[in-house]
């Protein structure tokens, strides 16, 4: 619905007494489209953040809906109706009654607390100007003494309170408007609470009052109610028209408030209209975008410019390429840009576009072609719409060690690695819960596990710490149950599980067994349960984002963090409710100072890496007769205890990955390094540290064997630059054409590695794609296949250093004269923080990252290169980010 | 209601998917005891049904809630003013109590112990002091019940330290495993271990299932994950614990119970809806493969339980006997209650000897129905040993329950006049009498024991016994 419209049926459904306020209505609508015309042109209600929305629709009835869409709604019921009159969009109050959730609004609780942020709206009509306490319009409090918010009127002023860490229980001290702002006619008022502890009032979109209120809403209590024009208690009763109530759980801007007061209180247009996101926007970001990346780019971003055009950046695409416009917008037919599409002359020998998306295009074209992104990141559309499927993870066979080790003390790893099939790879890691599939073999490990984890166990010691109680009858058991479970299942068990457990242990004592054996049982039984094999979540029947539980945010965090489940100290602040702002941030740190994230991280490392491979490296005798078979080992563990140096110990920003100056090699791998003694001592790993800053060629993660290895016996370039291309650069490029002949080509006298490169770059044919990669191996030539450094190869011919660097996205080469300075390049290089940040991310959420979430991990990026770029700022940054602190919901089958 | 007996002799087909075919029906003539032997074995066997019947019904003949044990009525012996009060534990309720003390005579010893060996097992121990004959189930256990809170309420076997003697199997289909899937070799540890690890899967399995079905919290991709989890599960339920038959051409297990089993039957105390087609089904293909154990002479010793002591059930639906209808039951909606209030146990908590009890009566008379089906069962043209005499005739059944009243606040009058009635035994016990015997069930036992040429009694050694002769032939 249109503002015009929107403001049209107000003025139809209001009184005349509210004509003058819509004068200030339009002016300030006026106002608004000068400033940003693309929010208030749409007058769609903000609904970023939005927690609960009363519209009160409905014309009768006892139960006010929460319309907001998000979560389990907090419904409110009326107990005295004859109180009340409702008609369709408002509901006035002339009399005493409460209107309340029959149950704490946890979901409004839960969100405002992680989010430290909160706004409260209403579009109200007061009765009068007497009415005081301060009269409560909207609360989520217990009584008249007791709250986490109150938004009230206080003869003709308007006075919020809330309960901070720095403020009272009753939310003391108060911010208020100043006298005269609370009259009987239709107001649109909205507090908005900074994390920064800023508060400020808005009446009918100016600001009457600013106030430093400090502190967070992290001690909101969680068992209060909401409710509108009364106390809880039933002793603040307010009087007038409510025409819409919404709570934020952020601060809205002042832009955004304008843009709620244009979109008027009548909150069924306002609902009506919060879907509605410019269409040519949608197709371009879902469609036309990926379309371009998946089949354009190739040939014409800032790198290959083919015929001068670049469909990468917005203001080069419009300005089309050396052929003229490449589109012209609502008009196909006269497009470059179509006709070429249409008639399969392009992509140029490419398969042509399928009939749906040339569809897609022409519609995009014929339809305005709008162009809402800056830049199109191929990367962020590599895997399509199902990066962001919500997906139960199964643990990893590591994290199942690592569960078994910190739930009950036993060392299960000989055995799980025994008997557990490998985790498989898959879009770089071996933690991407759509890999983590289950063959009949899991469910007999897990059987078999689970006997020998409890044979191993002393259970009554086990069970003595969460229970005293050892009989097996219903109430000693049920104890039993719930305590253990909750800690084995990591979270609360509800009655049916209880009771499912329960049946064990009848059947073991009716088979003669005892406590212990029951608990054995039981415990047996645990350790096969989805809860202890998956990370079960609770994806509620809509679809959306939604906090997730601070049980399920403490698994989150112990997951990414340390690969296992949260422990005792983790659990008691969640157990408190009490793991958010703060708290929140002190835990993480405690988390991260602790040894288990230094393993973790090492997984991370060796994933991303592909440090694994190592295990299967068998280099050709012929071509290097003194290969050592431990040496690959030793090439692992160098880069495993360089990353724990630098990223860990050292906790220095992870670009440095690139070019630190020492390294940590094994008598072994010196040798086979050639590294000059060191005065280093051998540490538990068999390691000792090498200063590298006068070895020549040696330094950074790029110089490691066990990177440099991935281009084979040969020293591929295209296998090392398309490593460097990938995993450091999250670039894109795309198979070679069916006909080309990618057999390796050797060296002879003559001809290095380095002149194969520049040949397959020269040629026209190639050079689109391998000048993005190839030149990325040109400083590691003197690097033979298995690491070693070599000034000629072994034809004698002398080898180069020198080269450049083509970042993804931009359109020059860098030029380089050494490994050293490529490796400084690459340490300095945005694209690569960006790129460790992705990768970082993906390990922690345990899926590739899609189009949708780019925003979100370009945020984790900005947040955590502010902190310092550390790993632990980092992953601070990633379980801070609204990818960690929401769930993706699902729409429920029924619905 | 399917109601088509399982008997040695005839082709089962049945109840659900049970197909029990002719080679099978061979293999446990071949395994049938010899017909022609003049002296059957001796055997014994305690049937335990929950809730009891009111002492004051006991006095009504077999015009009240005893019917349906008219036509057996020449074979057995009923027993008036059975006292069980030395069972009592202070602080617990009759149900535990004279469950514990149902063919013990003893109180409880903690909560999944019985204070000492039941009858059956003091024979067993007599009469077989070197075990029983290779290829049998030493003591067979069984039963349909959901109430589950502590062990002697559905276990009614037990050895000399009170102990349970056997593993209870509470499926049709586990009891049949249990008989005819293998060979005990005397040793069950294994099988007992497997058999309790299974019941541990069965948890597990629940657990996956609930993740799949309709209240799940899962989406439907995790969901179809969980799914295909479950389904190896399965996989793997059915090649670790698939039944290894000793024959080939083995017969098909009965069908997967539809019943409440495990944890899920009794949920917290709370009770649980029961149609009574769906209880009835469940017990007579329960009652008719503890028969076929029996007269295939798979087992000599054990329990049989239909409903635990103090079962919730809220059962609905129309008992029919002999043609006409008995009541339509509903218990949920006469209670107007939900949960524990609105299950049959609460009829017995409400027994008032001047009031009609019309929906007690009915529940008792269904109850003794079942319990007279089993013993139907072994008194056919099928069980007629050597001797002339049917399986019923010449075994030691005794039958019992928990409590002579329903109402908790009488402990003396709750463990009073408790019912009990037994077979003849191979005549050496009075048969065809409903007979007021005034003794404690220590001494009925022991003279029972007697009777069956046990030297060793129940009860402490320094107790006086008074032995019930009258009983005896």
């Amino acid at each position: 619905m249109s503002p015009a419209r929107s403001l049209v049926l107000h003025f139809r459904t209001s009184s005349t007494r509210s004509l003058a306020l819509g004068i200030v209505m339009l002016a300030c609508l006026a106002h608004a489209k000068g400033q940003d015309s693309g929010d208030v042109t749409r007058s769609s209600r903000v609904t970023s953040g939005l927690q609960v929305l009363y519209d009160f629709a409905s014309p009768s009835g006892a139960v006010i809906h929460d319309r907001s869409g998000v979560g389990k709604p907090i419904n409110l019921s009326i107990s005295d109706s004859k109180a009340v009159k409702r008609s369709e969009g408002k509901l006035t109050v002339s009399g005493k009654t409460t209107i309340r959730s029959t149950r704490p609004a946890k979901k409004l609780i839960d969100a405002v607390r992680r989010s430290g942020a909160l706004t409260i709206e209403a579009w109200v009509q007061p009765a009068n100007t007497k009415q005081a306490g301060p009269a409560r319009i909207v609360t989520l409090s217990k009584n008249s003494n007791e709250r986490n918010f109150t938004l009230g009127q206080d003869a003709d002023k308007y006075e919020v309170r809330l309960r901070t860490t720095r403020t009272s229980t009753n939310g003391i001290p108060a911010v208020a408007s100043k006298g005269r702002t609370a009259g009987t006619k239709l107001t649109h008022i909205v507090y908005a609470f900074a994390k920064d502890g800023q508060a400020r009032l808005f009446v009918n979109s100016k600001s009457v009052a600013t106030s430093k209120v400090g502190g967070l809403p992290s001690n909101w209590n969680g068992s209060f109610e909401l409710a509108l024009a009364n106390e809880l208690s039933g002793d603040r009763p307010w009087q007038g028209t409510l025409y819409l109530v919404a709570v934020y759980s952020r601060t809205l801007t002042p832009k955004e408030i304008a843009r709620n007061f244009a979109a008027g209180p009548d909150g069924t247009s306002a609902v009506e209209s919060l879907a509605k996101v410019d269409p040519g926007q949608t197709l371009f970001e879902t469609k036309i975008a990926p379309l371009f990346a998946n089949h354009c780019l190739e040939c014409h971003d800032s790198a290959s410019k083919q015929g001068l055009l670049d469909l990468s950046k917005k203001s080069l695409a419009i300005a089309g390429g050396e052929n003229g416009k490449a589109f012209v917008a609502g008009k196909s037919d006269d497009s470059l840009l179509w006709q070429m599409v249409e008639s399969d002359d392009m992509p140029r020998k490419r398969d042509p576009l399928s009939t749906e998306e040339k569809a897609l295009l022409k519609k995009w074209i014929d339809t305005g072609a709008t162009w809402s992104l800056d830049t199109i990141d191929p990367a962020v559309y590599a895997h399509g719409g199902q990066a962001r499927e919500t997906l139960v993870q199964r643990l990893t066979v590591q994290e199942y060690i690592n569960t078994v080790r910190d739930a009950v003390g036993v060392d299960i790893s000989k055995e799980a690695r025994e008997l557990l099939p490998r985790d498989i790879r898959a879009d770089g890691f071996s933690n991407t819960a759509y890999n983590l599939n289950v063959d009949l073999k899991h469910v007999n490990a897990f059987s078999q596990l689970a006997e020998i984890i409890v044979s191993r166990m002393d259970v009554l010691k086990f069970v003595r710490r969460f229970s005293r109680n050892n009989k097996l009858t219903d109430k000693s058991m049920g104890d039993v149950i719930e305590k253990v479970g909750r800690w084995l299942l990591r979270g609360p068990l509800d009655e049916q599980e209880v009771i499912s457990y329960r049946g064990i242990s009848t059947t073991v004592a009716s088979a003669g067994g005892d406590f212990r054996e029951s608990t054995s049982f039981i415990i047996e039984a645990m350790l096969q349960s989805p809860r202890f094999v998956y990370r079960i979540e609770n994806q509620p029947g809509y679809d959306g984002e939604w906090p997730v539980s601070q049980h399920e945010l403490a698994s989150r965090i112990s997951y990414i963090v340390w690969g296992s489940p949260p422990d005792e100290t983790l659990n008691k602040v969640v157990d408190a409710d009490n793991l958010y702002g703060e708290e929140l941030s002190k835990q993480i740190k405690r988390m991260l100072d602790d040894p288990r994230a230094v393993e973790r991280s090492l997984q991370f490392a060796s994933d991303w890496l592909n440090l694994g491979r190592l295990q299967n490296l068998s280099p050709n005798p012929k071509m290097f007769p003194n290969w050592d078979a431990e040496l690959a080992e030793d090439m692992r563990t160098e880069t495993l205890a360089y990353f724990r140096h630098v990223a860990l110990e050292k906790d220095r920003p992870l670009s440095e990955l690139l070019n630190y100056q020492a390294t940590f090699a094994t008598p072994r791998l010196a040798r086979h390094y050639k590294l000059p003694a060191t005065t280093s001592k051998i540490d538990k790993a068999g390691t000792s540290q090498y200063d590298l800053s006068k070895i020549k060629g040696r330094g950074g993660l790029l110089t490691h064997a066990s990177v440099l290895t991935v281009g084979g016996d040969e020293a591929s370039m295209v296998s090392r630059g398309l490593f460097v291309l990938h995993d450091l650069m999250r670039g894109i490029v795309r198979d070679p054409p069916p006909c080309v002949d990618t057999t390796p080509i050797p060296t002879k006298p003559g001809l290095t590695q380095r002149a194969i490169a520049e040949a397959r770059v020269a040629n026209q044919s190639c050079r689109g794609c391998h000048l993005r990669f190839e030149p990325l191996a040109y400083g590691l030539e003197k690097f033979d296949g298995i690491g070693a450094f070599h000034e000629k190869d072994e034809h004698g011919n002398e080898l180069r250093e020198d080269g450049q660097i083509l970042i993804p996205g931009t359109s020059k080469s860098v030029p380089y004269q050494t490994s050293e300075e490529l490796m400084t390049l690459l340490a300095g290089s945005e694209r690569i923080r960006e790129t460790i940040t992705w990768k970082m991310t993906q390990f922690a959420l345990g899926r590739p990252l899609g189009a949708a979430d780019a925003a979100t991990v370009a945020d984790i990026h900005q947040a955590g290169q502010k902190s310092g770029g550390t790993y632990k700022d980092v992953i601070t940054a990633i379980i801070l980010s609204n990818l960690v602190q929401n769930g993706r919901t699902v729409k429920s089958q029924t619905e | 209601m399917t109601n088509r007996r399982i008997t040695r002799r005839t082709t089962l087909k049945g109840l659900g998917a049970v197909a029990i075919g002719l080679p099978f029906l061979e293999e446990m003539a071949i395994a049938a005891p010899d017909t022609k032997a003049a002296a059957p074995p001796v055997r014994a066997f305690n049937v335990f049904f929950g809730l009891g019947i009111p002492a004051p019904l006991q006095t009504e003949g077999f015009d009240g809630v005893f019917e349906p044990l008219k036509p057996l009525a020449k074979k057995l012996l009923i027993m008036q003013n059975v006292d069980q009060v030395r069972c009592d534990e202070s602080g617990i309720n009759a149900h535990f109590d004279g469950a514990s003390g149902a063919f013990t005579a003893e109180p409880p010893s903690g909560e999944a112990k019985a204070g000492g060996p039941s009858i059956d097992q003091v024979i067993r121990k007599a009469h077989y002091p070197k075990g029983l004959p290779s290829g049998m189930v030493p003591t067979l256990v069984g039963g349909t019940f959901f109430r589950r809170s502590r062990v002697s309420r559905y276990v009614h076997s037990y050895n000399q330290d009170g102990t349970v003697a056997g593993i209870m199997q509470e499926r049709p289909r586990d009891l049949f495993e249990r008989v005819f899937g293998t060979v005990s070799t005397g040793n069950d540890t294994d099988a007992r271990r497997q058999r309790l690890k299974r019941s541990a899967l069965d948890t597990v399995v629940d657990q996956y299932k609930f993740y799949t079905g309709v209240n799940s919290p899962l989406g439907k991709a995790s969901k179809a994950r969980v799914a295909d989890h479950l389904d190896r599960i399965r996989e793997y339920e059915q090649r670790a614990y698939a039944m290894k038959h000793a024959a080939k051409d083995a017969p098909k297990a009965p069908p997967a119970s539809k019943l409440a089993h495990g944890g899920k039957a009794d949920p917290g105390g709370e009770g649980i809806d029961m149609m009574v087609e769906d209880l009835t089904t469940e017990w007579r293909l329960m009652a008719d493969l503890y028969a076929l154990a029996v007269q295939t002479d798979r087992t000599r010793f054990g329990s049989l339980t239909y409903l635990a002591a103090g079962e919730r059930l809220r059962v609905k639906g129309e008992y029919k006997y002999d043609g006409r209808t008995i009541y339509n039951f509903d218990d949920a909606a006469e209670h107007k209650a939900s949960g524990s209030a609105g299950c049959s146990h609460e009829w017995w908590h409400k027994f008032n000897p001047s009031k009609k009890n019309q929906q007690l009566r009915a529940h008792a008379h269904m109850t003794l129905n079942e319990v007279a089906y089993f013993l139907k069962a072994l008194d056919g043209e099928n069980s007629v040993e050597g001797n002339g005499r049917t399986i019923l005739e010449n075994s030691l059944i005794t039958v019992s329950t928990e409590s002579g009243d329903g109402r908790h606040n009488d402990v003396k009058r709750e463990l009073s006049g408790i019912f009990h009635a037994t077979t003849g035994a191979n005549g050496r016990l009075k048969t065809g009498q409903i007979m007021d015997v005034g003794a404690e069930g220590i001494d009925v036992y022991n003279t029972v024991l007697d009777s069956m040429g046990v030297p060793s009694r129940l009860g402490p050694q320094k107790r006086d016994s008074a032995a019930v002769d009258r009983i005896r032939t």
